[in-house]
């Protein structure tokens, strides 16, 4: 037994040995055969990842020099956090394809990411795709294209149709009164322990930014009818669209037609919420885990009472990025074609119901079949002509901290009055423009 | 991190086993402690004839070289970051007092330190009171000690991570556990994570839950040094259990009282891992911790000199905190 | 009738403690729709959830790496850690006594002072997702100097003093003489450290983002919280059970060392 430590301390010096010997970055690009590998990383989401593995397998077996190797993003809270220190510290991966446009300005101040307008077929790739238009919106403020505009997850509501039905709703909601009208219809108080248990909206109200690009941001592109938040560095929002959309929420979470909770599992699937803030992606996971008397349908996002035009609302979109750690770059950008390409449009509606940023997506052959079998995607189709996506600034992150930090307080914990909260968001958001 | 294994153990950084407990060194904390603490600043044999031996310089080379690098070095990079903005990847810029200024206007900061001292208010009775409590029970003639120590004690060395993942299912509003025997028993279901009242104090409980095993031996080695003499007399001048309870074993636990609050005030303090995973600072802040919005700054924002100045100021409180509980309970022990 | 409460109270302890756990395990073995409830027997048994933890996450990669990264701290804070306790109780050189000085003043350094500092640090090392970030900065530990340092002040200079008449170096001395009779010390360092090292969090979170380099810890937060478990509870749960099962199965065999360890160390402040 008394040997017994020295022997510990033998095994860990020579472990320690081996440790010094490996180099922090080991292995990668090359194998032993002059085989490229690129790591491409993708969303976490299931879906996503079989989509993600299968036109890398594909592309996999047809070149087999240049080998992908599918990760998923190794995200805690957000995905952003990851990217941004993965620069800082050299170890991006090649290709990552689940940026978010709001981001770009920050991978551009990091320098982390390849130029790809310098690629002599980048416009006729993209101009196969979506009019030079709606391409020039994905142009970086140095005038060039660092990102390849991909797919998109319009934001409309979910609704539970039986739901809605067994209230006595028969159409789904349009406007902020017609939606809480209904609202107060579907809330039931189940078990009768004097707690409402069944809601008619649940929103994650967590205070991370980027969960605010999911309901407060749809509501004030609808309620403006696609008016921004910011013009170059002034905050706009500091209006009565805003106070509206906070005083809509607010009546939700303080008559109880929304919980003022967050849940284990899915509270939509379990039919006890008839309504959510979502993007085409949810049809995959819906119809795979519902139950067969599981009715659903999407609707328009709810905007003030004779608002005009058509409702615009956020686009999501997401774009892919080459890495400047990337050493095959154009490998890369011959990957991230195919990855694009019609056939794997296709195979992406498929397998994760998100839409391909392509113009004419319904008048498309290609994806007629597909459209004419998934009747629900083709309102989000619709719904994309009008939807638009975010500017890109570098604080757009801590804009969407305080904006969040102020619905939690004053929508859902009624802290302030809505107004106070509106001013209060602009106010900070203000001050974090100027600071910089 | 549960609070306890947090300062203990790495706390939960890096610098893990170099420890931190501020103030452990002076006036021989360790040394005070009958049984428990370790004494461990006796002086060494005496230094008289100083003779250079290059042997003991080789042996303690390669821990200053150590020390210099990793706690010299970021502790001086430290005071420059803190007058800086800095994202990594682009040029600091010099802010001077900015940050500081900022810290002290950040209401979320002090929302911070509210939440860190509702969490202590919660946590420290708490865990003093069960942690004896089991401990004088533990002490007593009983079979299955062994046995019992073993179970308290069990949560205290599992990850911090699995206590989390646990317990946010045991919370969970409608299914969780709690709230169906709270309902048993005819009280109404609380959104222990979801209620802005209630997830700090959520949070303190299952800290309380995960060490208090550790304190509960801890005191337990403390009774068992307490001389039963003592309580022979006083039951010869009849005192009652109370009495000596108060007159006793309390003055005779002090040290171990004194290390129950400091590691128990430091591992609130160093809160990260419970609201990252369970509440991410909500609901509406109400559990948002130190180095959770340390760590936001950092990460989301990239401003890694303001992190620095929370981190700054983070510490500069344990200090002061601590330092005034060794004040207090030396006192009151008088 | 004293006697039985006290048995009642000390039992009711031991579920409340014992009880979370045999739930855990029990619900990891449940189809989803089951976990609700108290019941510690499923009632169909599955091992669906963790089929789905071992497709999803490269856990066993995780567990390896926690070891590793664990024994390589444990082993150097031991070795660096004994050689200065060593120097610093029997050795006598000039600025011994601010050496030792130095390592208390040290252990009063919150680390949160340095905590970004450090990872900056490491950013410019170019250690980020390696090993070395996770290894290197904690492989000293002032504590386990003072600790081996007092430690070693309780063995006889006798014994010490006849080695160096038989002409060891002091080198000998310290690894076949005093390791042997050091035992007890050495376990408490070994045990504190390698636990520290095992349960951390953030530090890992924040120098690793290569899922083949995560600590199994760090492996199993993202997983809960990334996204990747769906918002399942049967899937997350199993991640944590086998996060837990070593800890507790090393727990089984070394729980009385484990507790005395930790217990006299006086907490490894």
């Amino acid at each position: 037994m008394s040997a017994q430590p020295l022997r510990l301390v033998g095994i860990g010096l020579l472990l320690a040995l081996v440790v010094s010997c490996m180099s922090p970055h080991p292995a990668k690009p090359t194998g032993p055969s002059g085989k490229i590998t690129l790591t491409y990383w993708s969303a976490t989401n299931a879906q996503e990842l079989d989509f993600a593995n299968q036109v890398a397998a594909e592309w996999n077996l047809q070149h087999p020099e240049v080998q992908i190797k599918v990760e998923p993003v190794p995200s805690g809270q957000s995905t952003e956090e990851v990217i941004l220190a993965a620069i800082a510290s050299n170890t991006t991966p090649d290709i990552y394809a689940s940026v978010f446009p709001g981001a770009m300005q920050d991978l551009l101040d990091a320098q982390g990411v390849v130029q790809l307008d310098t690629y002599a077929d980048f416009f006729d790739v993209l101009h196969e795709r979506m009019t030079p238009e709606l391409l020039n919106q994905y142009r970086s403020s140095d005038g060039h294209f660092y990102q390849v505009p991909w797919k998109s997850n319009p934001i409309m509501v979910l609704y539970n149709t039986r739901m809605l039905r067994e209230a006595g709703v028969t159409s789904l909601p349009t406007t902020y009164s017609e939606f809480l009208s209904a609202a107060a219809r579907v809330i039931r108080d189940r078990d009768a322990d004097g707690r409402i248990d069944q809601w008619m909206l649940t929103i994650d109200y967590y205070p991370i930014w980027y969960k605010r690009l999911f309901d407060y941001l749809p509501l004030y592109l609808a309620a403006s009818n696609g008016q921004t938040l910011l013009e170059g560095r002034r905050v706009m929002f500091d209006n009565e669209f805003s106070v509206a959309i906070f005083r809509f929420l607010h009546e939700c979470f303080a008559r109880g037609y929304a919980p003022r909770q967050t849940f284990q599992g899915d509270v939509f699937l379990d039919g006890r919420v008839a309504a959510r803030f979502v993007g085409p992606n949810s049809i995959g996971h819906l119809e795979r885990y519902r139950t067969a008397d599981f009715e659903y349908d999407y609707g328009p996002i709810p905007r003030p009472d004779q608002a005009p035009g058509q409702p615009v609302s956020y686009a999501d979109p997401k774009s892919i990025v080459i890495f400047k750690t990337c050493q095959y770059p154009r490998e890369a950008w011959e990957f991230i074609k195919f990855l694009i390409s019609k056939r794997n449009d296709l195979q992406l509606v498929e397998l994760t119901s998100q839409l391909p940023i392509r113009a004419r997506l319904l008048e498309d052959q290609t994806f007629a079949d597909y459209f004419k079998r998934n009747p629900k995607l083709v309102k989000f189709a619709e719904q994309l002509a009008t939807a638009r996506s975010i500017e890109s600034i570098a604080e757009l992150k801590e804009i969407f901290d305080a904006i969040a930090q102020e619905v939690e307080a004053s929508v859902v914990f009624d802290l302030k009055p809505p107004e106070q909260g509106v001013h209060d968001a602009a106010r900070r958001s203000q001050q974090i423009l100027d600071a910089q | 991190m549960q609070p306890g294994e947090a300062n203990r153990f790495s706390t939960h950084n890096k610098r893990g086993a170099r420890g931190q407990v501020p103030g452990a060194g002076k006036s021989g904390f360790g040394s005070q402690v009958p049984g428990v603490g370790v004494n461990l600043i006796s002086p060494a044999p005496g230094t008289r004839h100083l003779t250079p031996d290059p042997i003991g310089y080789a042996m303690v080379l390669p821990y200053l070289l150590h020390l210099v690098v990793f706690l010299g070095y970021p502790l001086a990079f430290a005071f420059v970051l803190i007058f800086h903005r800095w994202n990594i990847y682009t040029p600091m810029k010099w802010v001077g007092l900015g940050n500081i200024r900022l810290l002290l206007s950040d209401p979320l900061v002090w929302r911070a330190l509210g939440n860190t001292l509702y969490f202590l208010v919660i946590h420290i009775p708490l865990q003093l009171v069960i942690a004896l409590g089991l401990a004088q029970l533990l002490n007593q003639k009983i079979r299955g000690r062994a046995f019992f120590r073993a179970s308290y004690f069990l949560p205290f060395i599992i990850s911090g991570v699995v206590v989390t993942i646990l317990w946010q299912q045991l919370y969970a509003v409608e299914t969780g556990i709690i709230n169906v025997l709270l309902q048993l028993i005819g009280l109404p279901k609380i959104g222990w994570l979801t209620d802005r009242r209630f997830a700090m104090p959520a949070i303190a409980i299952m800290a309380t839950w995960k060490n208090v095993g550790l304190y509960i031996v801890l005191f337990l080695v403390g009774l068992q040094a307490i001389p039963s003499h003592l309580y022979e007399a006083a039951e010869l001048d009849g005192a009652s259990s109370w009495q000596q309870f108060r007159l006793i074993t309390i003055p005779m636990l002090n040290p171990t009282i004194m290390l129950v609050l400091v590691l128990s005030t430091i591992g609130g303090f160093s809160l990260f891992i419970e609201p990252y995973v369970m509440t991410g600072g909500g609901p509406a802040n109400s559990t948002l911790s130190g180095i959770l919005y340390l760590y936001k700054q950092a990460f989301f924002f990239s401003k890694m000199g303001y992190a620095t100045t929370i981190g700054f100021f983070w510490a500069m409180i344990i200090f002061i905190v601590v330092l005034f509980q060794r004040r207090f309970v030396e006192t009151e022990a008088m | 009738m004293k006697r039985f409460l006290l048995y009642a109270i000390l039992i009711l302890g031991a579920i409340i403690f014992l009880y979370p756990f045999l739930w855990m395990l029990a619900a990891t073995f449940k189809p989803e729709m089951e976990i609700a409830g108290f019941s510690i027997i499923p009632r169909q048994f599955t091992l669906e959830s963790y089929r789905l933890v071992f497709r999803k996450i490269p856990i066993t990669r995780g567990f390896i790496n926690s070891l590793f990264v664990a024994m390589m701290v444990t082993a150097s804070v031991i070795v660096f850690g004994s050689m200065v306790g060593y120097a610093l109780s029997r050795l006598r050189f000039r600025g011994r006594e601010m050496i030792f000085t130095l390592a208390l003043v040290t252990m009063m350094i919150p680390a949160q002072v340095t905590l970004i500092p450090l990872y900056t640090m490491m950013v410019k090392f170019g250690w980020v997702n390696s090993y070395l970030a996770l290894i290197v900065p904690t492989m000293m530990s002032s504590y386990a100097v003072l600790l081996f340092r007092q430690f070693f002040l309780s063995i006889p200079q006798s014994l010490i003093e006849a080695a160096r008449l038989d002409g060891c170096s002091d080198w000998r001395i310290l690894f076949t003489i005093v390791y042997p009779l050091s035992k007890p010390a050495i376990m408490t360092v070994a045990i504190l450290t390698f636990m520290g090292v095992w349960n951390d969090v953030l530090w890992p979170l924040m120098v690793i983002r290569d899922p083949q380099l995560m600590t199994m810890p760090l492996m199993v937060t993202l997983f809960a919280i990334g996204g990747q478990a769906e918002a399942r509870l049967g899937v997350q749960l199993a991640a944590a059970m086998l996060l837990a099962l070593p800890v507790i199965g090393a727990y089984l065999f070394l729980q009385r060392h484990l507790i005395e360890s930790i217990a006299s160390s006086g907490m490894k402040n």
